[in-house]
């Protein structure tokens, strides 16, 4: 909308070559790091390692790769850890969000206190969760592996095996692993989300909420009907970036559950590592990058929809 | 923009709230204090079954606060200090992590920080201040760029590393890190610095030129003060996102003395399988720094976050 | 406007800035100047190939990766052993070659240095020019030309006529390339406190498991093991590939297939599943990170199977009847050995089979593009003295010598060693891996299935998802 005026003639031509310059150094970056290890993947994907050296196999990497039996199971794992994940950090997070955004004290050393979780690393989250419960000697250990709260033989949650699965190959109900590596990652999420919807609702006009209870409904219709549609947006967008941060992150799962027991902690970005670093089937790895490629795509697309009606207008 | 206020009950209402954040803030606390309780104590009480809360436990007793066995036998491994006659404090610290691990991370954290600060900030302001051809394509290439799993980009950026090392250009794992760093974080910083830019009136800038000044001139004494708080902002967030990263720090870089310090986290685990209150203790070390920076800081940098997070 | 052209300038720019990434990745090194790092450090020192070493005043470095750190001096960490070891050995060894060369080693993570080799090797990076090898990977390296074939260079050595046939043996390709120079041998063993078998460790499957049911009452485990799939299912190499080779069972068929759908290892994953279900192992049997050595330590478990070396990790101890072995080294184990309070026995087996065991032997590996392939034989010959070799097998080695000379040293006659030789001349010990070529995939493999058939799921069909797992497997064949 709004066009720059005619600068100066001496200057004209510094003004017009100037956004180049500022951005060139960003986009060579870019291409080092993200754009050229993209294309190297795609290439990847279609060698193989010979003794000989690399070598062209066409689509043999992804029908390897459909044809593994931890392919399909930690996509079900993916699925229904990324699920349970999302809902329970929303639910949590506009909870929260919601006792903040009402006129009380102290919201600034609340927002701070349960901001911690954010900033502390993955691996430490982890490592954290697994001092609570690691087999035995955990904190938590005592309490859960007593047989006489949990029968019959009490619950070591780093041990325990899922229950035979409900929907034929679909792994649910998942393993207790899987609980606790949800909660380890909903604990460190919400505070993220919590940011988030906490700063849309603070944008929804109190006095909508307050003529609504007014009328006679109650808080919970109000909510539902009156603030849930008003921040929309932002909750789709919160639901789309905890998605994608989800589903790529490793570090978790690597100090806490290793992927287990047997595999049933197993999410598609850990099988991308032990197939990759683990096994060193790199072509087989970068087939599997690719197809998390297009999901994240898709994912960011709709971030970038969302966004566009509040985001992109000037 | 008001705040809302429920109408009946506001004040007992508002006593309900506090409690039930309060119990919330509790909960959220929960891990870390365990951990904290955890790195305390000594060996024969982590490896006890069943598991006690406290280590103050007596054969009387449950709970005799006289007989605490709290220990800092966990921070001692980690630290490792032995005693020196050159060090002022009669000993020296030689655990890898505080002398080895931690350095690097903290000259990752700050040069990889630095570097996004100002090229972020070179990017948003064109893409903020400029409207060109290919503006809106390029700020969601650059967003999109960042969907490729950050562990296959490290199959590329591992040979890249080993084809540069073999070549005659000087090369040091430590830069290359940070370059890796500095693409890994620069997508997302372009858009809040853009965001933050495009919150600074141009009619400011646009004063400036009137009265003469270039356009160089009018950002560095004009936009550059007002975004400050911004790039701050965007530095706190590359910081502790470099603090915390480990895939890139554990697989790019070859001598173990250049590793940062959440591969040293790694190797603690290696070496202490069962000996949980030296794990407490290195999660704790490593921890600490961020959680300090980020309770100075919170102002900025949970702005940053608000910001990053609403782009992508 | 004018802005369109800086665009087609800036997309001019890009594609040259692809080709260049992708041609000499090197070129788009230049913008790293604004880094505020410190001085970029040197490039490392120049090939000793080209000069010979001899002439250089200053000692040449060399370097090895050894999975201990000889900086670590944390006196409980896990590799103790090791970093001791190292700490006592380079110094010795940099005094031996004084001006010559100098040794710098760069510890590895024990479970990821075989992967980091594999991969530094493909991308052509810098490579140790000694490799602290496992046996366990001669078919993987066999196949993807990790490390170079010695065979040539080490029979002209004087020490090679003296090498155990088997260890030697164990460091062989298919095709008969020696990759690796064996230091020491690690056949499994079970280690037993007496207490709890004092007629001696059970010879039959159906013996042990009416023993472990009394031992059960008694409220103790009969056994613990590691049944972890965790670390690339490194449970195979441990109880795993014991127990089904001692029920006559394997992984593979001779020709470089698996195997797994066979009656003996039906028959062993039962014999599993039994221990499993009735509660004779511990819980913690698959909790990992070794945490199933707690319950051999504190005598609530009576047996444990495992490497030779095993014990080097075993302390403190304490024996059923109370008495404690807490000298806090590997000295434990040997103490409660020589009081009697332990012993050591070959597996259980069925009929008409010998104890299986898995072996599996350590050895120094040359890779392929090492710098200083001078010094690295140079190495090998002054640790394969009976001296070096001895202080290795008592340090972080364990397990039998690969040197004949050093068996007969008096560090190798004590009842460790009797016992250790019985146990496995009574037992038929071979490589778990077979003719398999890619050990790893089939490692993870096998053991997630094992893990599924005794834990997760011991309702399922043992045929059937072994077969699944092999085919799975064979695919890639």
């Amino acid at each position: 909308m709004q066009h720059t005026k005619p600068p100066r003639k001496p200057l004209r031509f510094l003004r017009n070559s100037l956004p180049f310059w500022l951005i060139l150094p960003t986009v060579i970056f870019l291409f080092v790091v993200q754009v050229y290890p993209a294309l190297y993947t795609v290439w990847l994907s279609l060698q193989e390692r010979q003794p000989s050296g690399w070598t062209f196999v066409g689509l043999k990497n992804f029908d390897r790769l459909f044809n593994m039996s931890i392919f399909g199971e930690s996509a079900g794992h993916t699925i229904i850890f990324l699920v349970s994940h999302v809902i329970l950090t929303m639910v949590g997070a506009f909870i929260i969000a919601f006792l903040l955004s009402r006129k009380i004290r102290f919201t600034g050393f609340y927002i701070t206190v349960l901001f911690i979780p954010w900033i502390i690393a993955q691996i430490i989250v982890g490592l954290v969760f697994r001092l609570l419960v690691a087999p035995d000697y955990g904190l938590l250990a005592g309490l859960l592996q007593n047989p006489d709260l949990f029968p019959p033989n009490g619950l070591s949650v780093l041990t325990a095996s899922r229950p035979l699965p409900w929907f034929g190959e679909f792994p649910f109900p998942p393993s207790p692993a899987m609980i606790l590596l949800i909660i380890a990652s909903t604990w460190r999420a919400i505070p993220f989300v919590t940011l988030l919807l906490l700063g849309a609702i603070e944008m929804v006009p109190g006095e909508v909420l307050e003529s609504a209870m007014i009328d006679g409904a109650s808080l919970w219709q109000s909510i539902r009907y009156i603030m849930i549609p008003l921040i929309l947006p932002t909750i789709i967008v919160s639901i789309l970036s905890l998605t994608l941060n989800a589903m790529n992150g490793v570090g978790l799962i690597f100090s806490l559950t290793d992927g287990g027991p047997g595999t049933s902690t197993n999410i598609l970005s850990f099988t991308l590592y032990t197939i990759g670093w683990g096994q060193l089937q790199f072509g087989r790895a970068a087939a599997l990058a690719l197809i998390m490629a297009v999901i994240n795509w898709i994912l960011i697309a709709g971030i970038l929809r969302n966004n566009s009606s509040e985001g992109e207008t000037n | 923009m008001r705040k809302i206020s429920l109408p009946s009950g506001r004040s007992r209402n508002n006593l309900l709230t506090h409690a039930i954040l309060i119990l919330i803030c509790l909960i959220t606390m929960v891990p870390i204090a365990t951990t904290i309780l955890i790195s305390f104590k000594s060996q024969p009480d982590i490896t006890r079954y069943p598991p006690v809360l406290f280590p103050c436990d007596t054969p009387e007793k449950t709970f005799d606060l006289s007989a605490c066995r709290w220990s800092v036998e966990g921070y001692m491994r980690v630290l490792a200090p032995k005693p020196s006659d050159e060090s002022p404090l009669g000993f020296i610290l030689t655990g890898n992590l505080l002398r080895v691990y931690l350095p690097n991370t903290l000259l990752y954290a700050t040069a990889s920080a630095l570097c996004v600060v100002i090229l972020a900030g070179m990017s948003g302001y064109a893409f903020s201040r400029y409207r060109f051809r290919g503006r809106k394509a390029l700020l969601t290439a650059i967003l999109a760029i960042t969907g490729v799993p950050l562990l296959t980009n490290l199959l590329a950026l591992y040979q890249m590393a080993v084809n540069l090392r073999k070549s005659p250009l000087p090369f040091d794992d430590r830069i290359f890190l940070i370059v890796v760093y500095i693409g890994f974080f620069l997508p997302l910083s372009v858009w809040i610095a853009k965001g933050f830019f495009d919150a600074i009136p141009r009619e400011l800038e646009e004063a400036a030129f009137i009265d003469g000044c270039s356009p160089i001139g009018a950002l560095t004494r004009i936009t550059m003060p007002l975004a400050m708080p911004g790039m701050s902002a965007i530095f706190l967030l590359t910081f502790v996102n470099v603090w915390n990263e480990f895939l890139a720090g554990y697989l790019l870089v070859s001598k173990n003395e250049y590793k940062p310090a959440m591969f040293g986290l790694y190797d603690f685990l290696g070496q202490n399988l069962i000996n949980l209150q030296v794990i407490a203790a290195a999660c704790i070390l490593i921890a600490m720094p961020i959680v300090v920076l980020f309770l100075f800081t919170r102002r900025t940098f949970l702005k940053a976050m608000v910001e990053g997070a609403i782009k992508g | 406007m004018k802005f369109t052209s800086s665009l087609g300038r800036m997309i001019a720019l890009l594609l040259v800035a692809a080709l260049l990434a992708a041609c000499a990745p090197a070129a788009t090194e230049a913008p790293v100047v604004e880094a505020p790092t410190e001085a970029v450090a040197a490039p490392t020192e120049a090939p000793a190939t080209e000069v010979p070493p001899t002439e250089v005043p200053e000692p040449v470095d060399f370097t090895t990766w050894f999975e201990f750190d000889e900086k670590n001096e944390d006196p409980a960490a896990d590799g103790r052993v090791g970093n001791e070891y190292l700490r006592n050995t380079i110094p010795q060894f940099n005094e031996a070659f004084a001006g010559k060369w100098n040794w710098v080693n760069q510890p590895k993570a024990y479970d990821k240095m075989e992967t980091e080799l594999v991969a530094a090797v493909q991308a052509g990076a810098e490579v140790p020019d000694i490799y602290e090898m496992l046996s366990d990977s001669v078919n993987a390296f066999a196949q993807n030309g990790t490390v170079q074939d010695l065979r040539e260079w080490a029979e002209a050595q004087p020490w090679f006529a003296d090498l155990d046939p088997s260890a030697l043996k164990a460091c062989t390709a298919p095709d008969g390339a020696l990759l690796c120079i064996p230091m020491t041998q690690r056949p499994q063993a079970v280690y037993v406190w007496t207490d709890r078998y004092p007629n001696g460790f059970p010879k039959t499957p159906e013996d042990f498991l009416t023993q472990a049911e009394a031992l059960k009452a008694e409220g103790k485990y009969a056994i613990t093991f590691y049944g972890s799939t965790e670390k690339g299912g490194s449970g195979i190499n441990r109880a795993m590939f014991t127990t089904l080779s001692s029920f006559g069972g394997g992984l593979d068929d001779g020709n470089g297939n698996m195997l797994l759908n066979t009656p003996e290892n039906i028959a062993a994953i039962e014999f599993l599943r039994e221990i499993v279900a009735k509660g004779y192992a511990p819980e913690a049997v698959f909790a990992g990170k070794f945490q199933e050595e707690e319950y051999f330590k504190d005598s609530s478990a009576g047996a444990f199977p495992t490497g030779l070396n095993g014990y080097l990790y075993l302390f403190p101890l304490t024996a059923p009847n109370g008495t404690p072995y807490d000298t806090n080294t590997s000295q434990d184990f040997l103490n409660a050995l020589e009081a009697g309070d332990i012993y050591l026995s070959p597996f259980v087996s069925v009929e008409g089979v010998q104890p299986g065991c898995n072996t599996t032997a350590t050895g120094l590996a040359i890779p392929v593009g090492a710098k200083n392939v001078e010094a690295a034989h140079d190495f090998i010959s002054w640790v394969m003295t009976p001296e070096q070799n001895a202080n290795y097998v008592v340090g972080p080695g364990g397990g039998l010598p690969a040197l004949k000379t050093t068996q007969s040293d008096p560090r190798f006659q004590s009842t460790f060693y009797q016992q250790a030789s019985e146990t496995i001349g009574a037992s038929a010990c071979r490589p778990w891996y077979g003719s398999l070529l890619r050990p790893a995939e089939a490692k993870e493999l096998v053991m997630n299935t094992i893990y599924k058939l005794i834990k997760e799921d011991p309702t399922a069909d043992i045929a059937a998802e072994l077969t699944k797992t092999q085919e799975e497997y064979n695919q890639g064949n």
